[in-house]
């Protein structure tokens, strides 16, 4: 089991990713698959619907080193502002299914500090056995610095978690919400729990100053070895993340690429997500958001898609027509 | 409990971990000032030499060896009583603080924001930011405060005085609607922000013998965070902020059960245990 990973490393394994994706502005791109699957409630049934995703996915992970990431934010047991834990532990329960050597379960907060304390009053502690022994607080890890593929922020260099980084797959799992800054908060934006408090505070505001949308797309471009599994079973509109209104979807939406499951639960959100700025920037190419390159498993984006509601900073992000 | 706990997770280089791996300089402050205010000095002893070998050129100090720019983790390091930091390391300490704000409170910002016909921020109300090219918040502001403070008791001076007034005056404008603290502005797009029990305990300590009118509002929101928190962070601040007015209840111990994770809340749980311990961080 590998627990660090150099610099070196790291830088390989980016510069791969910048070439593949530089590779796809030449050649027609492969459409990447993105499954949506009806959940309707926080019970057992997740943990069937969790593994027939990571089936359907064909993930190889055994003796791989896999690292969850859910989005915690808030002291808060029931409402629609953290990722379920239920869903996390049956996604920590799938991928040790798998065969995976190691399944942990990292996060760092924004802006509240305790994250033990936050993640107990969130029910973490309570679903997961043994929660702290397989939690890593990203805020307060070891951290190597690095500097993006493609720099689109003001940041030349970042410093980031070693875990996050020598995790051989980073699962996003955020919760499908709207957010007042950027419109929507899926799998992209939740990387910003990835970026340690320790080094940029809480909240992590060097990253506001040198653009969010900007640094999303920097910190996309630094971990090619994603999937995402975003939370729709209950998620938020209005004045997300925190101060909004829960909102009922009933699915999970997950996919290998970000972006293009990104893309899909804005439609989903009826959202446009060629309007979603740090999705266009994220995308190596803007087609990579269009529908017809998605290739859509399991439900139909028009058979779960709910206008999530906007504050008015947002409404021009509204779908209109199909998209 | 706490004191064992400190003992065991230093590292080699006499520094302190958060929870484990290389040294940082936040948990090696608290720990140093915990040891030393415990009596415990071959470990402070320690803990200090990894201090003084952090410093950097600029007098600050970065979060960790590994980080390359000075942050807000100066003011920790400043909190160390200066015969045992090194008289000049901390005078350097505290040149840094004096030099440093939120990047709101910069003329260049200033000027750019008068030319674009923005708001303006109020420049006699600057605080601290976390890291460098960031605004001021609540956290870091509270932490420098109480660092100068301690220095302005030991060697009073005009410029520590006027830092001190600013960042109050900081924390004052960013106090919630109702009391308390949440971690920087009190409102966002309109909409009011609520207090968190570990900012409004770091603001109250950081106002210790503020004299305005809204204390008491502070305090009272203070008061009820402490009956109903189970975080040991969170508890540890609403102590030394209600120690700080004199308004912890005689006798009060934090609720059994709650868990000291890391290096930095065994620390705390130490410093606000007594007001002995507390003088610390609060100063005399």
């Amino acid at each position: 089991m590998r627990n660090d990973f150099t610099r070196r490393e790291f830088v390989a394994a980016t510069a791969g990713a910048a070439a593949l994706a530089g590779c796809s502005g030449v050649r027609p791109m492969a459409p990447s698959q993105v499954s949506i699957v009806r959940a309707p409630e926080y019970d057992g049934r997740l943990y069937e619907t969790v593994r027939g995703l990571l089936a359907e996915h064909r993930l190889e992970v055994r003796g791989r080193n896999v690292l969850l990431k859910p989005n915690l934010v808030e002291f808060e047991p029931d409402g629609a502002i953290n990722t379920n834990p239920l869903l996390v532990h049956a996604v920590f329960e799938g991928f040790r299914a798998l065969g995976a050597a190691s399944v942990r379960i990292a996060e760092g907060p924004g802006h509240r500090r305790n994250t033990l304390d936050l993640a107990d009053a969130a029910g973490y502690f309570s679903v997961t056995p043994h929660f702290e022994d397989v939690f890593v607080d990203l805020n307060l890890d070891d951290v190597t610095q690095v500097s993006p593929p493609r720099q689109l922020s003001g940041l030349r260099k970042w410093y980031l978690p070693r875990t996050a980084l020598g995790a051989d797959l980073l699962v996003s799992i955020p919760k499908m919400k709207t957010h007042h800054w950027v419109g929507a908060t899926l799998s992209a934006k939740n990387l910003f729990g990835v970026v340690p408090g320790g080094v940029y505070g809480w909240p992590k505001n060097p990253l506001h100053w040198a653009g969010i949308d900007e640094c999303i797309a920097d910190l996309h471009g630094m971990f090619p070895r994603q999937f995402a599994i975003v939370d729709g079973i209950v998620g938020m509109e209005g004045n997300g993340p925190i101060q909004g209104v829960p909102k009922s979807v009933g699915v999970l939406v997950a996919g290998r690429d970000p972006v293009a499951v990104d893309a899909t639960c804005c439609r989903i959100m009826k959202i446009d997500p060629l309007k979603v700025r740090y999705l266009v920037l994220s995308a190596s190419l803007e087609s990579q958001l269009m529908e017809g390159n998605i290739r859509q498993t399991g439900e139909s984006v028009a058979a779960v898609a709910t206008p999530f509601d906007l504050i008015p900073e947002f409404r021009h992000l509204r779908l209109e027509g199909r998209g | 409990m706490p004191l064992t706990l400190l003992k065991q997770k230093q590292n080699a280089d006499g520094g302190w971990p958060y929870v484990r791996g290389v040294s940082w300089t936040e948990p090696t402050a608290y720990a140093a000032l915990a040891l030393l205010a415990a009596g415990e000095t071959e470990a402070a002893g320690r803990g200090l030499s990894w201090l003084r070998e952090a410093q950097r050129s600029d007098g600050g100090w970065a979060v960790q060896l590994g980080v390359d720019h000075s942050a807000w983790v100066t003011a920790l390091a400043a909190l160390v009583p200066a015969e045992r930091l090194g008289l000049r390391a901390h005078a350097r300490a505290i040149e840094w603080l004096l030099s440093a704000t939120g990047q709101e409170s910069t003329f260049g910002y200033r000027v750019r924001q008068w030319l674009l016909g923005n708001a303006i921020p109020d420049f006699d109300c600057a605080g601290w930011a976390w890291a460098p090219d960031a605004a001021a918040w609540v956290g870091p502001t509270s932490l420098a405060i109480l660092a100068l403070r301690k220095a302005q008791t030991r060697r009073p001076s005009a410029a520590i005085r006027a830092r001190i007034e600013s960042g109050r005056r900081f924390l004052w404008s960013r106090m919630c609607n109702g009391g308390g603290w949440n971690y920087g502005n009190p409102r966002v797009l309109g909409r009011d922000l609520p207090p968190y029990p570990e900012t409004t305990g770091m603001a109250l300590a950081a106002l210790r013998g503020d004299g305005s009118p809204k204390v008491g509002q502070a305090v009272a929101v203070a008061g009820r965070f402490l009956a109903e928190c189970h975080s040991a962070d969170a508890l540890n601040w609403l102590r030394l902020g209600l120690m700080a007015h004199g308004r912890l209840p005689e006798g009060y111990c934090p609720p059994s059960g709650i868990e000291r994770r890391t290096v930095l809340e065994a620390s705390l749980d130490l410093l606000a245990a007594s007001a002995a311990t507390a003088g610390s961080l609060l100063g005399s």
